[in-house]
């Protein structure tokens, strides 16, 4: 039992390091200011795929088509990045404003 | 304008109202202001969302794992893939933590955009692949 339990946890630990939900998830953690949201948001998900996954089998593929589900996800994944994007894009444009500003005010 | 929003407690936080202040946060189960946990649920939504959605088009050769050892005992198996994803999310998570001390929030938000950006056009392009392949093969079949 052993066995199993420490070949499955190697197997999948193995295939997920570097996958893109992996590296969806260090992207969301590095870009908000709250791991334990990030952390439990993508480990409840995991679980709950898996597990879905698990149950439904193939039978899952019959009903719903994962190419459909991928396109939605790639759909989330290019909203969340253009939103990062425009939000970099406007906080430079803020602090060279602000630099601009600090130039004409005298120094603290 | 006279009413500060969020800190709508701050005067009332003071000694004698503290058992009020405890048991609202214990019916919001987040004992900070209510501002933040709106936003700590935001955050646990999108991700929850954006990796449900990826794995779950994904699941095929984890699937095929599970699958292949239910023979056997399926739920030492579950438990196995649950704490291996667990582990892996965690691994994540700290990464990210690490890389916003290293670089500029700016700098990472850009550079993480620019990832999902790309893993989103990876995505989507091999799942329109995959379709067209499929319609291709149907159309065969039927001709």
């Amino acid at each position: 039992m052993l066995a199993l339990l420490a070949s499955t946890f190697v197997t999948v630990f193995l295939a997920e390091l570097g996958d893109k939900t992996q590296l969806a998830i260090v992207s969301l953690s590095g870009t908000s200011n709250r791991p334990g949201a990030v952390f439990a948001g993508s480990a409840l998900a995991l679980v709950l795929a898996s597990l879905l996954g698990a149950a439904a089998g193939g039978s899952l593929s019959s009903v719903i088509a994962p190419q459909a589900l991928q396109l939605a996800a790639s759909v989330g994944f290019l909203i969340l990045g253009a939103r990062l994007i425009l939000r970099s894009v406007g906080a430079q444009a803020e602090s060279t404003e602000a630099v601009a500003n600090g130039s004409d005010t005298p120094g603290p | 304008m006279s009413t500060p929003e969020p800190p709508s407690h701050g005067p009332l936080s003071s000694g004698d109202l503290l058992g009020q202040t405890t048991q609202a946060g214990l019916s919001s189960e987040i004992p900070p202001a209510p501002p933040s946990s709106q936003a700590w649920l935001r955050v646990f939504l999108t991700t929850a969302t954006t990796v449900f959605l990826a794995e779950l088009g994904d699941k095929t050769q984890l699937a095929a794992l599970l699958l292949s050892a239910q023979s056997g005992r399926p739920g030492v198996v579950f438990v196995g893939a649950s704490l291996a994803l667990i582990c892996s999310s965690l691994v994540g998570v700290l990464l990210g933590r690490w890389l916003s001390r290293l670089m500029a929030p700016e700098q990472l938000e850009r550079a993480a955009g620019v990832l999902m950006v790309v893993l989103g056009l990876w995505l989507g392009r091999q799942a329109v692949l995959q379709l067209a392949a499929d319609h291709l093969q149907a159309g065969t079949a039927r001709g």
